[in-house]
């Protein structure tokens, strides 16, 4: 089974101070000093893959690992750990547009890719990313194949070369489906929410592998339909009104007499 | 403008959101020359007169199907919307909505933006606002291809309850033959602790990476449990598996309302602020005076959260 696993990478926007929040006319935002790495949900899909990959090697099935995004040269650590960890075409498709809020564009890419390089089983990537919050790029990636979708996945098991059994978070409990390839599955809150580390070795040996760049240019864009016309700090301020106190103690007493206690007793 | 309401029937959160969509109705389309109507999708196992009663709308369109799956709605909304002209699809907030939403504006060439928080009904566009770049952000976004598919963002426009109305059903489709699942080989449901109950929570103790361990994080749960609270954590904490998934809040986790909110040890960055904002009073105790949680809450602590979440815990018991 042949498992394309589509991911971003994207600045660790927690490390901005207000004052780096600064937005040009052309609604860009400088973000380009941060540290990358990868979506949460991106790098959930990633360590499925490669647990999935171990399964169905015990299985004595012959899985195959992939992964695809669309970034610009900052990706490049990313994808030399990846290769390291045994994905194999490890592949960037160089797009200059911005992308940003451009999910059927984004769609049309991955599509068209897996449409040019087959076989191809399953399509795993996680259900947003951090940047557009989109979260639409799977569900039209499917559109787009015209393949069934699932939605919240959290584990993926396999069971043949052709089938595979998905998890995935429903109202008030777990889905579990066996369900014929091929299909795009959107990874959401899954436990295993950490890409491993490679190992030195597989470092050395696999990582410098070079991985495989296409263009974006290449690829029709699809008309949006949806265009970005600003973008503004979202506030999240209440009174924040200092508690006083020399003392864990004294601090805890002022805040149960003023604050807590009349709140509490009417829950 | 024509709008339709899509309720899915077959969701057991179905009270919750069809009160969701009553208030985001209110609220963006409440005043204006719009017509709006509903498409009820049920199950046989459902009671269907039941189901009318979270109809917000006097018109009402019922779908009959097998059961809830994405691509048999999708297939069902084809054959019962054939020759409809609408301006504005309304789907549920969550991910169902979502995924329903972006689907059916693409089938539709129409437009599609989910998670959003309010809309503006201009000549021929969509004014729409969502939160963007980790939620740090409000973008403003225009959509310019009819039919606009839209699911909101949980709990934007707050719930209102459902009025008891007269309704007029417009269509009655019986569509349960219809069948997209055949992928589909075999399919198991079971019950799992889910973020459900933090939704309903009234009090919640919440602990962030500051904890810095799976110990500090069952401490932290055990002194939630002593001061009748509810425990989450942030996403960072869950990711380190210090705590299950289902403890989650944030904007993909619980989305909660509680009447007291403690906050320990966490930043407060937007996506887990998104889980709480609803909260009627807000405490954070963290060690960093500059955090952001610090003056998104109402009152704040600087100091180590065990220490003082100790000193509480003797008082409450006092």
């Amino acid at each position: 089974m042949n498992i394309l696993v589509c991911f971003t990478v994207m600045p660790e926007l927690e490390l901005m101070l207000d004052d780096d929040w600064v937005v040009d006319k052309n609604l860009h935002i400088d973000v380009g000093f941060l540290k990358q790495s990868l979506n949460c949900f991106d790098e959930s899909a990633l360590e499925l893959a490669l647990r999935f990959s171990e399964a169905a090697q015990n299985l004595h099935l012959s899985p195959k690992l992939s992964a695809l995004t669309i970034a610009g040269p900052e990706a490049t650590a990313m994808l030399k750990t990846l290769s390291a960890l045994r994905f194999d075409p490890v592949v960037r498709i160089d797009s200059e547009k911005d992308l940003r809020f451009q999910s059927m564009s984004i769609a049309a890419i991955l599509s068209q890719y897996v449409v040019d390089h087959p076989p191809q089983d399953v399509v795993l990537t996680g259900i947003q990313s951090g940047i557009g919050e989109n979260a639409k790029t799977p569900l039209l990636v499917a559109e787009m194949l015209e393949w069934p979708c699932i939605t919240q996945v959290i584990e993926i098991e396999p069971v043949d070369e052709t089938e595979l059994t998905v998890t995935c978070q429903v109202d008030n409990g777990l889905l579990q489906q066996t369900i014929q390839a091929p299909c795009v599955l959107a990874v959401g809150n899954a436990a295993y929410s950490y890409l491993r580390v490679p190992t030195l070795k597989d470092r050395i040996q696999f990582g410098k592998k070079a991985h495989e760049i296409l263009y974006g240019g290449d690829f029709d864009a699809l008309e949006e339909g949806v265009e970005l016309m600003d973008l503004n700090l979202a506030k999240q301020e209440r009174s924040g009104t200092l508690i006083e106190g020399a003392t864990p103690k004294e601090k805890a007493a002022t805040l149960y007499a003023s604050c807590l206690k009349e709140r509490l007793k009417k829950l | 403008m024509i709008f339709k309401l899509i309720l899915i029937g077959c969701s057991t959160d179905i009270t919750s959101r069809a009160e969701e969509i009553n208030a985001f109705v209110a609220e963006n389309l409440g005043s204006g020359d719009h017509v709006g109507s509903t498409i009820l999708f049920y199950s046989p196992e459902e009671d269907r007169n039941e189901l009318l009663r979270l109809v917000p709308t006097e018109s009402v369109k019922l779908v009959c199907i097998a059961r809830y799956q994405p691509e048999t709605i999708l297939e069902a909304l084809q054959t019962v919307e054939k020759e409809e002209e609408t301006d504005l699809y309304l789907f549920p907030s969550g991910y169902a909505g979502s995924e329903l939403a972006v689907r059916w504006a693409f089938r539709t060439k129409g437009s599609s933006l989910v998670h959003v928080s309010g809309i503006e009904c201009r000549q021929n566009q969509l004014i729409a606002k969502k939160k963007v770049y980790s939620d740090y952000l409000f973008g403003t976004f225009r959509l310019n291809k009819k039919p606009y598919c839209i699911s909101p963002v949980r709990a934007s426009a707050g719930s209102v309850p459902v009025q008891m109305r007269r309704h007029v059903i417009v269509g009655e489709h019986d569509l349960t033959l219809l069948c997209k699942d055949q992928f589909i080989k075999a399919s198991r449901w079971s019950e799992a602790d889910t973020t459900a109950s933090l939704e309903k929570s009234k009090f919640i103790l919440i602990g962030g990476r500051g904890m810095g361990n799976e110990k500090n994080t069952a401490n932290l749960r055990e002194l939630a449990g002593s001061l009748g609270a509810d425990f989450g954590v942030t996403r960072p904490a869950a990711m380190n598996a210090w705590a299950p998934m289902d403890k989650l809040v944030g904007v993909s986790g619980a989305v909660t309302k509680p009447e007291v909110c403690i906050v320990a040890g966490a930043s407060g960055a937007p996506a887990f602020y998104a889980g709480i904002e609803k909260s009627k009073y807000i405490v954070a105790i963290n060690t960093d005076s500059k955090a952001p949680i610090m003056r998104s809450s109402d009152v704040a602590v600087v100091d180590d959260y065990k220490p003082v979440l100790d000193e509480l815990v003797k008082l409450m018991k006092a």
